[in-house]
């Protein structure tokens, strides 16, 4: 089995004498069952605030925007407005449920639940630090992009059942556009992979440093690039502007959720904010280090050396530092991606293919072939080794 | 008894999307079934340490060839409309009293061969361990370029041939 959070629990004798208990106490080897509590509890929380971070991710939009157009924005329900998104989720509970005449109603319905599940099912691989973890599968981002396609689906679902012409044109620009932008995207995050030597998240991360010039993003020039071409594809995965194409609303009203009344379409935002946040994430594990803390405190053996701390406790500090520096980064990128929502124009949907397949897929292509041959020849070493060495030896042999 | 559990469910997935596509009259949503037992078969593969193949399974189908053919049916018209404007049914009944006595027949005399050739596995039919699965990704790809590198390479002029070929029916004709 991968490593995932139920192993980290396990090093602890709290929780390994917990099991004990527990199964003296029911008569049975109760390490199963615990192991499931143990998800169960994990998946519960990590669904939940998932859902809050799509929640305020509304509510940051809507901030954010306002700061940029020099308004307001939400400021009455709670203190700065903050309570803004839980009155939009009363609002959406409390519409009126429509089904258009001559919609499909099976695939109406399943097409919010697909997206949810798509992006739900992605949060079991994301690192949140090397402890939390829901399971560090060692296909970890291939099963991402696997299950994520499943959005896919559900827009192109939405889009043809509704049985109207904004919404079917929103459906197709939307499943044409994610199936395009996999292509340069799973390319890039083939070329991290090159370098990392694993494909699991765990791997991404810990062999990155806590430093930044020991991060992907700095690793060589060509993953530089690949950065922004991943970040661009992200973009346009989720949907975002500049490409937010199949929910334009200039032109289609509002694409592929057009007729989506309610909660319905409640759940396809959230599942839109959540899907940002997650691709995001992966961003963050994948060039900038992910969880890692300067300095290893990370792993905490600094507060059970130095400060003569309990290991339980030492531990878990270095967990929440961890997770305090995945969730920096991330929600970074987080405000990047509102931010460039609000100042780039929409482009048009001819401009979208182009970008795809005439830029960022060659350059993908070529960032592949360029890392390929940079781990080859530099034996996977950073430009700043390699560098250093240089230094080295000009100091050495008089260069 | 997990794997137990995670079994039957991917096998009853994989059974009723199956016997979904081929009952349901709805083209769209015999696609949408065939998702669902894609991903009965992802499933499988995950309950027998597979684990590439499982994904594998689900960026290709559920990302790609799904997708691709929701879109052909819908620009072909999946519509659920059964008969045409002289109200005559377009799609006819699957097979008349005589396709049916054939294909009986035929799936008889089938599986008494196979079960005649699969007779000596069963009868010695002892439960296998299955090898440590440390990584099935180091293990498949030394074997692509190892011992299977012919059909790695077959493959890859295939898809070349269905990029080239692509490109050729989608380029702006002149004049």
């Amino acid at each position: 089995m991968s490593p995932s959070i139920n192993d980290y629990l396990n090093q602890f004798e709290a929780h390994r004498k917990a099991i004990g208990f527990i199964s003296e106490v029911l008569g049975f080897d109760a390490s199963g069952l615990v192991t499931f509590l143990v998800f169960a509890v994990a998946s519960f929380l990590v669904v939940n605030v998932m859902a809050l971070v799509g929640g305020l991710g509304t509510y940051a939009e809507r901030k954010i925007s306002a700061d940029i157009q020099l308004r307001q924005g939400p400021n009455r329900v709670g203190p700065y407005g903050l309570l803004q998104f839980l009155a939009d989720g009363v609002k959406m509970l409390m519409k009126e449920d429509i089904f258009p005449a001559q919609a499909d109603r099976t695939l109406f319905n399943l097409a919010p639940l697909l997206a949810l599940i798509g992006v739900f099912a992605t949060l079991a691989v994301l690192p949140f630090s090397s402890g939390f973890t829901l399971t560090n599968l060692n296909i970890g981002v291939f099963y991402l992009i696997g299950v994520s396609s499943l959005v896919g689906v559900a827009v192109f679902l939405g889009g043809y059942s509704a049985n109207s012409k904004w919404s079917m044109l929103g459906g197709m620009r939307g499943a044409s556009q994610i199936i395009s932008y996999e292509v340069p995207v799973t390319i890039t995050i083939l070329s991290i992979v090159l370098i990392s030597g694993g494909m699991s998240f765990g791997s991404f991360v810990e062999t990155q440093g806590g430093f930044p010039h020991q991060w992907y993003i700095l690793h060589n020039p060509f993953t530089f690039i690949a950065f922004f071409v991943f970040f661009i594809g992200m973009l346009a995965e989720t949907n975002r502007a500049p490409f937010d194409l199949p929910e334009a609303e200039s032109e289609l009203v509002s694409g592929y959720h057009t007729e989506y009344t309610g909660m319905r379409f409640g759940l396809f935002a959230l599942a839109e904010y959540i899907e940002v946040f997650v691709l995001c994430g992966v961003a963050a594990a994948a060039f900038l280090g992910g969880y890692k803390v300067p300095f290893d405190l990370g792993n905490g053996v600094v507060f059970v050396e130095k400060l003569g701390l309990p290991a339980i406790i030492g531990k878990n500090i270095g967990q929440l530092l961890q997770m305090g520096s995945f969730l920096t980064k991330t929600l970074f990128l987080y405000y990047v991606v509102i931010w460039v929502r609000w100042t780039f124009p929409r482009i048009r949907v001819d401009q979208v293919m182009t970008i795809c397949w005439k830029y960022l897929t060659p350059i993908a292509l070529f960032n592949l072939v360029g890392i390929t041959l940079w781990v080859f020849a530099f034996d996977g070493q950073s430009i700043w080794e390699v560098l250093s060495h240089l230094g080295g030896g000009a100091h050495g042999g008089g260069h | 008894m997990f794997e137990n559990i995670l079994f039957f469910l991917s096998a009853a997935l994989c059974i009723i999307g199956a016997a979904g596509v081929v009952f349901s009259k709805n083209l769209m949503h015999a696609c949408v079934l065939l998702l669902a037992s894609l991903f009965g078969i992802a499933g499988l593969y995950a309950v027998i340490g597979a684990d590439f193949l499982a994904a594998a399974q689900l960026v290709i189908y559920a990302g790609g060839v799904v997708i691709l053919m929701l879109f052909a049916v819908m620009l072909t018209g999946g519509s659920s409309d059964n008969s045409n404007k002289f109200g005559i049914e377009k799609i006819p009944a699957m097979g008349s009293t005589k396709t049916y006595v054939i294909a009986g027949f035929s799936v008889l005399v089938i599986s008494f061969t196979v079960l005649k050739l699969m007779a000596n596995f069963m009868k010695s039919y002892t439960k296998g361990e299955l090898p440590a699965f440390s990584s099935t990704v180091e293990k498949i790809g030394t074997l692509l370029v190892t011992d299977h590198v012919l059909a790695f390479e077959i493959s890859s002029i295939l898809l070349l041939g269905a990029l080239v070929g692509a490109a050729v029916i989608a380029r702006p004709r002149k004049g």
